[in-house]
């Protein structure tokens, strides 16, 4: 792919309910703040990607209404669902725009309006013939996997809470988090209430309203455009088989994280990504699976995640800082999210991460994750490749 | 490098499928790898279209992910027309992330009521409590292309009976004279029943290969170079825009010509996403066609309109055109969604690579 960079991020204050805004106006606050973080006029925008979950909001084809608050009328404009991963897809979209020679600037903004809707019945709307008698949504579908990947790896509750402990923590570093709960303790999130075995409500992500956006450029107008363009050094997709039972120990293997992780290292030339990436945004909705991630991404070897975060490795002092955002674990509006994770590692290339930069950091890691079916896994770096 | 696509697959149109999507899915896909001479493991890229609400499903592309060939594989999944989708295939091989695409798009109307549906897409302050929905919308867009001509209805009229009977044969919109149309029961003031292209089900498949310029296609056979594409969208409210002109169309066409590079040739066929006479209208005014343009030949969207699905079966459709044609020609495809032709795309197609 030619090259192409992020030159501006922007995104809304995320809460439970943003009652003070229409989607629209939620979607604006979002790209405004990027384009003013880029320098650029609404004019000087070729492309507008946007992503949402609609069912979450029980609608349908949302850009034709929401388009406004993207700046997107009057310009080529694609929405971009793909579950959790959408996001992510829609950053990925953008990067193959740019990348295109058709458009050379392209703008990203991914939303969520929860509160606008009732999302665990939205996630319940899976296929009717196999699925949808379960309609176990989300933690439910963790708790099955947590379980097996918990027993077979050794991982304790404890390690878990360390997980959800150092999410809240960074989340007080970050003004645009949702969960401020600073002085979270192992303790609080033990005593959290039980959703689903081992899944305890403080393990989980909340849902939150919220919108984010980032600026694409192609290599020229990036090098124009942005002191420290956050160029994309690799940008890969993998989706897996659909059914829950389809896929034997799927969080154990996550073969489509792991298989995209691979193709991304492999496309920045990263041997070693514990050694050379500096920070990582990764996409976490649930404490365990930020451990199942360390090791699909390769930050350790099989079974080693547990202490991974014991010996704080993944602090914002530790070797390889992961979430300093304090990640989904702390904001989730879902279309966001993955937009979010790609604006926080560019951020951080940027070097405008304010309390949460990562010193000198100069890779940095995006990922995305839908439903244990879907996987992106973004490098972004300093020097284009 | 050139964007070529090489193999068209599709399934249905037909009035009630009684297959499940993935089914009707597999069934396009198969055609357009079979009609390429590739198999699943030439595929480098999967971009799809589909839309939650009329599917009935969240992240509906989860239900054919199988089926495309697309596990542990790139998926994109465009929540919206089918050529949007194509168009964005094109854009995945000109970024020279990937060379060989492959593209589908599908839709059952026969699922759910589907003007109800589209009323789910329409701004839920200002709009969908006033009960419209995208039918309501095509007829006030009718009422203000027709304004004081007296004579719309019946060129309507005759305009749906000619499509109606080149569409013979697809089984899903029965044949019928201009007066037919015209005696036929008011759906929405002052579009009549057999005025609007027949809903339908169905999916639409394309293969999409980079060739440098000049090259034969891999299959050995035939190519048709994706030429310029361009995409847009208006405003939401009918009441921002000029319902009596596609303005959307008009920006998508400039950049698809724009996009092409070199002056376009005369258009020989044109394949236009038109639900209704008057859209045809707007159509040709949009890409200011004159009588040398064979417009919609095997009756456009009359023969079974496949809501998301219907833009990419145009493409297939104005491929099989120039096909027919021994290759010779250029034509031109094109989708819309959203209320009154909100959303626009347009592409080109060549017969030279």
């Amino acid at each position: 792919m030619r090259r192409v960079a992020v030159v501006g991020t922007g995104q809304t204050r995320h809460a439970k309910a943003r009652d003070d805004v229409s989607q629209p106006e939620l979607v604006r606050e979002a790209a405004a703040a990027a384009l003013e973080d880029a320098g650029l006029r609404p004019g000087e925008i070729d492309a507008v990607v946007l992503s949402n979950m609609e069912l979450f909001e029980g609608r349908a084809l949302p850009e034709l209404w929401v388009g406004e608050g993207a700046f997107a009328i009057g310009k080529p404009c694609l929405k971009v669902a793909t579950g959790g991963t959408s996001g992510t897809s829609a950053c990925i979209a953008a990067f193959h725009l740019a990348a295109s020679g058709i458009f050379e600037t392209v703008l990203v903004v991914g939303f969520e309006k929860h509160s606008e809707g009732h999302t665990q019945t939205g996630m319940a709307l899976t296929d009717p013939f196999w699925d949808r008698a379960v309609a176990s949504g989300a933690v439910g579908n963790f708790a099955l996997s947590i379980s097996q990947y918990a027993s077979e790896r050794g991982i304790t509750e404890h390690q878990a809470a360390l997980v959800a402990v150092k999410a809240r923590r960074n989340a007080a570093r970050n003004p645009h988090a949702h969960l401020q709960m600073p002085d979270l303790t192992v303790e609080d999130v033990l005593a959290s209430r039980m959703l689903a075995h081992p899944v305890r409500l403080l393990d989980m992500c909340p849902q939150s309203d919220g919108a984010c956006a980032i600026v694409v450029a192609s290599e020229e107008r990036a090098r124009r455009l942005c002191p420290h363009p956050a160029w994309v050094r690799a940008a890969v997709t993998r989706h897996e088989q659909p059914y829950l039972g389809d896929v034997e120990r799927r969080l154990l293997t996550m073969r489509a994280l792991r298989d995209a992780a691979r193709a991304a290292y492999e496309d920045a030339g990263i041997r070693e990504p514990r050694k050379e990436l500096d920070v990582a945004e990764i996409y976490e909705p649930v404490t365990y699976a930020e451990l199942a991630w360390y090791e699909a991404l390769g930050f350790c070897a099989a079974g080693e995640a547990g202490g991974l975060i014991e010996e704080g490795v993944t602090e914002m002092d530790g070797e390889l800082p992961v979430n300093p955002s304090g990640g989904v674990l702390s904001t989730n509006p879902v279309g966001a999210s993955g937009v979010i994770r790609v604006a926080e590692a560019a951020l951080q290339i940027h070097g405008l991460g304010g309390a949460r930069q990562v010193e000198g950091a100069r890779t940095a890691l995006a990922t995305g994750y839908g439903v244990y079916a879907w996987s992106d896994v973004v490098v972004l770096g300093a020097e284009a490749a | 490098m050139n964007v070529a696509v090489v193999g068209l697959g599709e399934a249905g149109p037909t009035v009630e499928d009684p297959r499940s999507i993935p089914e009707i899915v597999l069934d396009a896909v198969e055609g357009a790898l079979a009609d390429a001479g590739l198999d699943f493991g030439a595929v480098d890229a999967v971009v799809t279209a589909s839309v939650d609400l009329f599917d009935g499903l969240t992240a509906s592309g989860i239900a054919i992910t199988e089926v495309i060939g697309a596990v542990m594989k790139p998926e994109t999944r465009i929540a919206g027309d089918g050529l949007l989708a194509a168009l964005y295939g094109a854009c995945l091989i000109r970024s020279g992330a990937y060379e060989t695409v492959l593209v589908t798009a599908h839709g059952k109307a026969s699922l759910a009521p589907h003007w109800e549906l589209t009323s789910w897409a329409l701004d839920p302050i200002y709009l969908q409590p006033l009960g419209v929905d995208f039918l309501v919308c095509a007829a006030l867009q009718a009422r203000a292309t027709a304004g004081d001509d007296p004579r719309a209805e019946v060129r309507w009229a005759e305009t749906a009976a000619v499509r109606r009977r080149d569409a013979r044969g697809g089984g899903v919109a029965a044949p019928c004279t201009a007066g037919d149309v015209l005696d036929s029961p008011v759906v929405a003031s002052p579009l009549r029943s057999e005025m609007c292209a027949p809903l339908a089900d169905g999916a639409s498949a394309i293969v999409l290969r980079a060739v440098e310029p000049g090259a034969t296609p891999a299959n050995g056979g035939w190519g048709l170079r994706f030429g310029g594409f361009g995409f847009d969208l208006s405003p939401h409210s009918p009441g921002d825009r000029d319902l009596a002109d596609w303005t959307g169309l008009r920006r998508a066409w400039a950049r698809a010509r724009l996009a092409h590079g070199e002056p376009v040739p005369a258009i020989d066929v044109a394949e236009p996403s038109c639900l209704f006479p008057h859209e045809e209208e707007l159509f040709r005014r949009a890409l200011d066609l004159d009588d040398g343009t064979v417009v919609s030949p095997q009756g456009g969207l009359f023969a079974g309109a496949v809501p998301v699905a219907a833009g990419l079966s145009r493409l297939v459709a104005a491929a099989r055109a120039l096909r027919h044609r021994g290759g010779q020609g250029t034509a031109v495809a094109h989708g819309t969604w959203g209320p009154a032709g909100q959303g626009q795309a347009v592409a080109i197609l060549e017969a030279t690579l």
